[in-house]
């Protein structure tokens, strides 16, 4: 097998919902020996708790902390130890564990990596070159902010995100799916990779301070510089491109399915003109330029979705594409999971569960770059709370047996959570009805080619609306 | 000179717009001598606005600006058989090359990876591109709505009643530039073991794609499909506005519901029907209806505050660009680098992402003019003299 990047490399992963976690499941990708520690009483949060996100097949089951989509998508290929933090004997096992790896990763405030003596001064006594990633809301320092309380969904607004999106005219609208966390993961993933390197060259480590407002206000950037420079506030376009037209996104054949549109040039206006049976517009004066077809975009919009509603998205998106024309169908969770084109890639990858698990197989997004003479492909699924343990403290620590017994006797180590937060359970039927849900399609294994016999869960067999037709 | 982490490597940017000439700055911030090569005429990028004075000029693009420091700039023209045979000797002294045309279309100049690799095996090359350089969709074009529909983000974004919204900006295109940047150290950390590089294969889709962490397993999960929020009863967890503007509130974080309720002031808030997430969903109308009265009278920066500081509730507040220029939090991360630009002037420009000791993003250059480093570049890497350059660019090479 040819070598990966990270081959040789360990990584300690205490970082807990998305933007640390989701990279060291990049990094486990890519050949690092990743363990994810958490505390008994204190999981993950893509665990348990009501944001925990979903089940397999909606069903907790005896063991729900294991069986969560967003868990196991996040931390694939990782090793699980359960470790309390909050005393002694834990943290002198996590420093026994930073002795013997490469990279820290976490995510807690400040204080609390001061609390317990493993700061980045203190972390360095106990390995000299160790690399370590802080990320947090704002960035620790001097920052009237430095100290708030933050996560992805309120940053949106603060980072500048909510102020530019929005419906034309219209009040800001939030981004969602914790936009700004995928931003830190690739940070600590940039961050991480220029440390491994200057490490190499000059043997020595480092401390990555990541604050994910500041990458979230990166990405407004240009209307900063257009307030800087022209006084300009930026508004909200929708979905209008701020130069260049006709941009939109139209209705096509079928209940909430769309096509976009953007025209870059007049050559792609004439091609647009001619595919919808109207040559003779781009002949027009009033629609000859961007700026004349801004000007008009109201009217164009109108000519465009009267060709885009009679046909089915993915028609209009060939047929548009065919003919030289930017364009995309708005592809729902499910378009996405069954997409030809990210399966030819291999974007879209299989998790196989142990039987025990009872979750089976499971289709999971990949990552976006493809390397011409390295495979990457997911090691496999999130790990069952502490199942590995043994395998850490024994394995690599060298604990004697007693040693160990006497870990787990004082519950230092778990296998089992000491507390769960409530779940916020509800059926997939309801979940539509509460318009929580757009739809749900009870066939989604037999599309997907992962229908197989799980033990100890039955598939949902009850009574359900129709699904939509596939595309 | 202080050492930096990729201080020894030398890249060529011949990438165009945003996400490849994005992902090529941000080697640069970090030591590598980049090099942008752009056709005589200049890359797209430059046409760009916003313009530093609002009129559309090839030297005044802030997003180029923005994307091009710490570069020296170059021309040459790929498409002339002199200017392939050039850039070949180039990319036999560099490191890394990185680019964005249709897939193909190095290929047809004999300067793709597989062409570039038997002068240089060490090379890598970072291709950035809408659809990526394989499977049904390769030639597509793509753009920012393009690659927000294909996603799958577009169909959870906006309202039920309205049709699927895009985020503001460019979201995709800086993401996808972080990207490059990630696979590209990535690879070159691979290639420092085996003296290999490769070609790396960047798509924009997928990119955008790899943030659906919520909504992709859902449907291999459980079948779920998640759409569009409702415009009523869904307020809380959205934009909600107050006196002076709109901010947004999240539940979970340190805080209890209870301190939510504590925070807003207002007693129907404890009742039983907004005692969990469940309940609030099912009772979502009542709740709007609290809230916006509850906060009608308040200011965004009153209710930020004492959210974050009394009640350590997840808040946040719509600011504006004017609020991120101005920003004490930004000033004091760093955020911003004063860039003296010959045409532009000087301005405050976007640059530190995040803070590091030892090799920290460090600001050297503004954005090049168009060919501005010709005579320098020229003659330093391939020893060709001010004739020579003269003469190229007489032959229309340069």
């Amino acid at each position: 097998m040819a070598r990966l990047p990270l081959e040789g490399i360990r990584i300690i992963d205490l970082g807990h919902v998305f933007a640390v976690p989701y990279a060291c499941g990049l990094m486990a990708d890519m050949g690092a020996e990743v363990i994810k520690i958490e505390g008994p009483g204190r999981l993950d949060i893509t665990r348990d708790g009501p944001f925990s996100g979903v089940h397999a097949d909606n069903q907790p089951g005896a063991d729900s902390w294991n069986r969560t989509a967003n868990f196991n998508l996040i931390n694939r290929g990782k090793k699980s130890m359960v470790l309390d933090l909050g005393r002694p004997e834990g943290r002198e096992v996590l420093k026994d564990l930073i002795r013997v790896s490469d990279i820290f990763l976490e995510s807690f405030t400040p204080r609390v990596m001061r609390g317990w003596g493993l700061d980045y001064p203190n972390m360095k006594q106990l390995k000299s070159d160790i690399i370590m990633v802080s990320n947090t809301g704002y960035g620790p320092g001097s920052g009237p902010y430095s100290q708030y309380p933050a996560q992805a969904t309120t940053q949106e607004a603060t980072h500048g995100l909510a102020h530019v999106t929005g419906y034309r005219g219209g009040i800001p609208s939030k981004a969602g799916q914790s936009f700004v966390d995928f931003l830190a993961t690739w940070a600590c993933l940039m961050g991480t990779a220029l440390a491994l390197r200057y490490r190499h060259r000059y043997k020595k480590g480092l401390w990555i301070d990541i604050g994910m407002y500041q990458l979230g206000c990166y990405t407004v950037s240009e209307y900063i510089l257009d307030w800087l420079a022209n006084g300009r506030l930026g508004e909200r376009l929708g979905n209008r491109h701020p130069s260049k037209a006709p941009q939109g996104c139209y209705p096509c054949a079928g209940d909430d399915q769309w096509c976009v549109v953007s025209v870059r040039d007049d050559e792609e206006w004439a091609g647009l003109c001619r595919l919808i049976g109207k040559p003779e517009l781009a002949q027009e004066a009033r629609f000859a330029t961007h700026r004349d077809r801004l000007a008009h975009h109201d009217e164009i919009d109108g000519i465009v979705a009267e060709w885009t509603r009679s046909l089915a998205k993915f028609e209009a998106m060939e047929r548009l594409q065919g003919a030289g024309v930017p364009a995309g169908a708005v592809f729902d969770a499910r378009d996405v999971n069954l997409d030809p084109h990210l399966r030819s890639r291999g974007f879209l990858e299989t998790l196989r569960f142990p039987p025990e698990r009872g979750i089976g197989e499971r289709v999971i997004i990949g990552r976006p770059w493809r390397l011409s003479k390295t495979p990457l492909s997911v090691r496999g699924p999130g790990p069952a709370l502490g199942v590995h343990n043994r395998d850490v403290i024994q394995g690599i620590l060298g604990y004697s047996d007693a040693r160990y017994a006497d870990l787990e006797q004082q519950g230092i180590v778990a296998t089992r959570p000491t507390q769960l937060r409530p779940l916020a359970y509800m059926e997939m039927d309801e979940r539509v009805r509460r318009g929580r849900l757009a739809y749900w399609d009870p066939d989604f294994k037999k599309r997907l080619g992962t229908e197989k016999d799980e033990p100890g869960v039955d598939a949902p067999r009850a009574a359900r609306p129709a699904p939509r037709d596939p595309p | 000179m202080i050492p930096a982490a990729l201080d020894d490597l030398r890249v060529l940017d011949v990438s165009r717009g945003i996400a490849g000439p994005l992902c090529a700055k941000l080697l640069g911030d970090f030591g590598a001598d980049v090099i942008k090569v752009e056709p005589a005429g200049g890359e797209c990028g430059r046409s760009m606005p916003p313009f530093s004075g609002g009129e559309a000029h090839p030297e005044k693009s802030l997003f180029f600006l923005l994307t091009n420091l710490n570069k020296r700039g170059i021309t040459l023209n790929l498409e002339e058989p002199r200017g392939a045979d050039i850039f070949k000797e180039l990319a036999r002294r560099a490191d890394v090359v990185v680019e964005s045309f249709s897939p193909g279309y190095l290929a047809s100049l004999g300067l793709d990876h597989p062409s570039l690799e038997g002068q240089n095996p060490a090379l890598v090359m970072t291709s950035i591109t809408p659809f990526g350089q394989t499977g049904p969709y390769r030639d597509y074009k793509g753009g920012e709505i393009v690659a927000y529909a294909t996603s799958g983000i577009m169909s959870i974004s906006g309202t039920t009643d309205r049709e699927p919204l895009k985020h503001g900006g460019f979201q995709a295109q800086y993401e996808a530039g972080f990207n490059g940047t990630v696979a590209t150290l990535f690879t070159l950390l691979l290639r420092d073991a085996t003296g290999a590089g490769q070609h790396v294969d960047i798509s924009v889709q997928e990119v955008v794609t790899s943030t659906m962490v919520i909504n992709q397993p859902f449907y291999s999960w459980t079948g779920g499909v998640q759409g569009r929020r409702r415009p009523e009863g869904t307020m809380f967890g959205n934009v909600m506005p107050c006196k002076d503007g709109y901010f947004v509130n999240q539940a979970g974080g340190g805080a209890s519901w209870n301190d939510v309720a504590d925070f807003y002031g207002h007693p129907d808030l404890k009742d039983e029907r907004f005692a969990d997430v469940n309940q609030r969903v099912i009772n979502g109308q009542a709740l709007d209806e609290l809230l916006v009265e509850a906060a009608k009278d308040r200011t965004m920066g009153e209710m930020f505050k004492t959210a974050s500081e009394q009640y350590r509730i997840l808040f946040g507040i719509v600011q504006t660009p004017a609020d991120l220029a101005a920003c004490a939090q930004l000033e004091a991360r760093d955020f911003y680098q004063e860039v003296e630009h010959p045409v532009i002037g000087t301005i405050k420009a976007p640059f530190g992402l995040w803070n590091m000791t030892e090799t920290p993003a460090r600001y050297r250059r503004p954005a090049p003019l168009l060919g501005q480093h010709n005579l320098e570049v020229y003659g330093e890497i391939l020893g060709y003299t001010e004739d020579d350059v003269m003469r190229l660019r007489q032959a229309g090479v340069i």
